[in-house]
């Protein structure tokens, strides 16, 4: 694949989403209540145990980790399901599949300028906003570094998810449930919506090896340099760990999604 | 000119309604993949809620059986908003593809036209999980059983689900003034997951917004007062039936209002 | 049905229509200058456009793409209300009356079928049948027209999301002048369509118009359709009209043009159009001549389609 033509379908990508100005400004405005929502919730929480540390989680890292983790979310968030089924049913996906590029591959690097562009809009303002707010809670240093590595490999996982529940558009119409079923566990057990950390010990167990964490948990925690991130060991058993589910997700993905185009074929869309 | 009252469009809406669950009942697949779905995301919300009464056992006060009825309450405040206007969140693609257009050219509301053509079963499974929440709570507080007591969960549940229609509505209609505004119906929808939780929690000036700007504070709160604190019933929640009248009303307008103004490009 | 009792379906009086658009710039740097941009530029679609259209008329509504036409179907349709100008489409101003106008107009619009995507036909005649308010003898009545005029028992029980192309279509028209409106606007109604089926929906517009003597404003780029069904044509290029005529008189306006067609002695068609007033037909047979061989020559009339192209390049110019 030449490296050029990548480049210019993410350019296309940044360009796409900065047409929609507007619905840029209004997205983060949006955010920002979200988050005063969050953040009156746990004061409310937190005022009311009486206690200020609750599983080794302070308000102040709970924020933090909360606000963080919705500013994650929302910067690899992706439509590919939703596309995709609307694609199957409108019959452009054989268009799609006709396209010279590998149609995977052209959604993955067109929603990386998506993915750009929300990182600078959403991500970088937000965890500004957290650093002066917390007077520098977020320790600066070599974890930055890890905690973008970490990035990378998280958006691949999530998109390799993504990627994973697209092809059973090809068998059902049903994109609503699928996609719903699909958001419900990502956001439940990767700790986008309660911090893993206050999780039951078994459940947590559990949560723990699971694919659905490294996309928003283990990139926090490196940044926070929480669960054992601020050693050699820890970092790398964590990356580790993004590594080996990007390969299992990427290889069943592709399995998946091959079968599921033979049946297109075979059905001529 | 045909005068079309009332009574016509409530014969329209069955007429569709039936037609609508007619053809339903061919995608059996979809029904059963969106009914799991529900099962899943209410599964979740409880998990969620568990979980946090697992490390705090309070609430600003409230403890865990009243919590579980806020809970409840406003899982059914939602199931209207859910099973009779849940095209609002076509209306974006609709826009952008210009397919929107063939709501206008009959001469009925269209507004109305346009929510009647989907009606979504998913939605009951919900109001059967809040209904048994509700009963739940509801016994473990030790609330009187009486008709008037009913009467008046009732008309506050109905109450409730007039503000979550109207926030829908009004984060559906952005899109016909800005392009790319999917994630507003997002957050919104994200938004009422906050209402299950006391809004005393709010202060000063957010107090404001969150009761009268975006209402969460009316999902369920102000409503379930009356019932689970009935001799201390703020004022606020007595008005509520006749502001979530208006609020409504403002939405459907602010809704019209992008139909008349949208220069309809898209095709 | 209805009670306006006025010789013009649509009366149009120096009509414009102007849209707001962001100037935008090209390139990265100018996504990131047009997020604070508030550089617009006004965009006039229909530019003091003055036509008048009578009851029981079909006309050709044409022009390149982006001219204007559907813009000003949407203000006939009432969906867009004018900058400026008068509009009147029977006796009304549409915008105002969106849900009276929409009681006498049927629509149907290219591909995109306004029916209910999993019903079956009938299912939609009777949703419709009672959304017009049609009184159950009338509608009988055109269902039984429709019966007279296309063979519709095998599309009446189908949904239309497992209908062909050209049944869509079909139910479509149907759909549009079931309950008898004064004007349907046609946009692109043969698009995509094979010559057997295209043939079949001319005949059956023609059928209805004359049955009950419905106006029809038909947009289209197929020339087929035009010289099928049009008396009459109004060609609109850049928001202004620039045609408003018989379709006889076009053909009189083009008249000194010729098709020259030469079979040539590898039996290749060459086609060659020529102004009979500039150019003697004769001069161009001797000069080909003396290139090739000419094995056979046809001299025909100018075709409504090269009118039209002619036309546009003329308003092009």
């Amino acid at each position: 694949m030449n490296p050029k033509r990548l480049l210019a379908i993410t350019r296309a990508g940044i360009m796409e989403s900065l047409h929609f100005r507007l619905g840029i400004f209004v997205t983060l405005f949006a955010n920002l209540i979200y988050l005063v929502l969050v953040y009156y919730l746990w004061k409310a929480i937190y005022d009311s145990s009486g206690t200020a540390v609750v599983n080794g989680m302070t308000f102040t890292d709970t924020m933090i980790y909360l606000i963080l983790a919705t500013a994650l979310f929302n910067f690899l968030e992706m439509f590919v399901v939703w596309d995709m089924s609307r694609s199957i049913q409108s019959g452009k996906i054989v268009l799609d599949l006709l396209k010279p590029m590998r149609f995977r591959k052209y959604t993955f690097w067109s929603y990386t300028g998506n993915h750009i562009v929300q990182f600078v809009l959403t991500f970088i303002p937000t965890f500004i906003v957290v650093m002066i707010v917390t007077k520098g809670a977020i320790p600066i240093g070599l974890n930055l570094v890890w905690f973008l590595i970490a990035t990378v490999l998280a958006l691949m996982i999530n998109y390799n998810l993504e990627m994973l529940v697209a092809p059973i558009c090809f068998y059902t119409e049903s994109t609503w449930g699928v996609n719903i079923v699909k958001e419900t566990i990502v956001l439940l057990l990767s700790g986008a919506s309660i911090p893993l950390a206050f999780f039951p010990e078994k459940a947590r167990m559990i949560v723990q090896y699971l694919p659905f964490r490294a996309v928003y948990d283990i990139p926090l925690s490196i940044l926070l340099e929480k669960n054992g991130s601020d050693t050699w060991h820890g970092l790398l058993s964590l990356f580790a760990m993004q590594i080996i589910w990007l390969a299992v997700l990427t290889l069943a993905g592709n399995l998946f999604w091959n079968s599921a185009v033979k049946k297109v074929t075979v059905n001529g869309g | 000119m045909h005068k079309r009252g009332l009574a016509f469009y409530a014969s329209i809406y069955r007429k569709i309604l039936i037609q609508d669950l007619k053809s339903k009942m061919s995608y059996r697949a979809d029904f059963i993949i969106s009914t799991f779905g529900m099962i899943m995301t209410n599964l979740a919300g409880f998990v969620t809620f568990m979980i946090l009464f697992h490390n705090f056992p309070t609430i600003n006060g409230w403890d865990y059986h009243h919590m579980l009825f806020l809970y409840g309450f406003s899982l059914v405040a939602l199931t209207p908003v859910q099973c009779f206007f849940d095209n609002n969140w076509n209306l974006r693609f609709m826009v952008q593809s210009g397919d929107f257009i063939k709501y206008c050219f009959r001469p009925v509301n269209v507004f109305f036209y346009f929510i009647s053509e989907v009606f979504d079963v998913k939605g009951l499974g919900q109001l059967a999980f809040g209904i048994g929440t509700i009963i739940y709570a509801w016994i473990k507080i030790g609330i009187p059983v009486t008709v008037f007591v009913i009467a008046k969960l009732l008309v506050f549940l109905l109450t409730a689900s007039l503000f979550m229609i109207a926030l829908m509505n009004f984060a559906a209609a952005t899109c016909f003034w800005i392009k790319g505004s999917g994630y507003v119906m997002v957050i919104m929808f994200r938004f009422k997951d906050f209402a299950k939780y006391p809004s005393s929690i709010f202060e000063g000036i957010f107090k404001i917004i969150f009761t009268f700007i975006i209402p969460i504070a009316f999902i369920a709160y102000y409503p379930s007062l009356v019932i689970l604190e009935p001799s201390n019933v703020p004022l606020l929640s007595w008005i509520s039936p006749l502001y979530g009248i208006l609020f409504v009303y403002l939405s459907y307008r602010f809704w019209m209002l992008g139909v008349r103004k949208y220069d309809f490009t898209g095709s | 049905m209805n009670e306006y009792s006025g010789n013009e379906a649509v009366v149009m009086k120096n009509v414009c229509k102007d849209f707001k658009v962001l100037n935008r710039h090209e390139g990265l740097k100018g996504s990131i200058k047009d997020l604070f941009s508030r550089d617009y530029k006004t965009v006039s679609a229909v530019k003091d456009v003055t036509l008048t259209v009578n009851r029981g008329e079909i006309i050709g509504y044409l022009g390149p793409n982006g001219a204007g036409k559907s813009t000003t179907i949407k203000m006939m349709t009432g969906v867009l209300e004018p900058t400026s100008g008068e509009l009147l489409v029977n006796g009304k101003v549409p915008y105002k009356n969106r849900t009276e106008n929409c009681e006498n107009i049927g629509v149907v619009f290219g591909q995109r079928s306004q029916l209910w995507w999993s019903l079956p036909l009938i299912e939609s005649f009777k949703l419709l049948r009672d959304l017009y308010m049609v009184p159950e003898k009338d509608y009988e009545g055109m269902l039984e027209l429709y019966r007279s005029l296309v063979d519709i028992e095998p599309i009446l029980h189908k949904p239309v999301r497992e209908m062909s192309l050209g049944q869509r279509t079909l139910s479509d028209i149907l759909a549009a002048f079931l309950h008898n409106p004064a004007i349907v606007f046609l946009d692109e109604p043969t698009i995509g369509l094979d010559v057997s089926m295209k043939a079949k929906i001319r005949e059956l517009i023609l059928g209805l118009n004359k049955e009950k003597n419905t106006t029809v404003i038909l947009t289209t780029h197929d020339m087929g359709d035009v010289d099928a069904l049009c008396k009459r044509i109004v060609i609109i290029d850049k928001g202004t009209k620039i045609y408003d005529n018989d379709i006889e008189h076009l053909k009189n306006y083009f008249g000194s043009y010729r098709t020259l067609k030469l079979k040539l002695s590898d039996d290749t068609w060459e086609e060659y159009l020529i102004d009979e007033k500039t150019t003697d037909v004769m001069d161009v047979i001797m000069e080909k001549q003396k290139e090739k061989k000419i094995k056979d020559v046809k001299i025909d009339e100018i075709s409504t389609e090269e009118v039209i192209k002619k036309i546009y390049e003329g308003s092009a110019k």
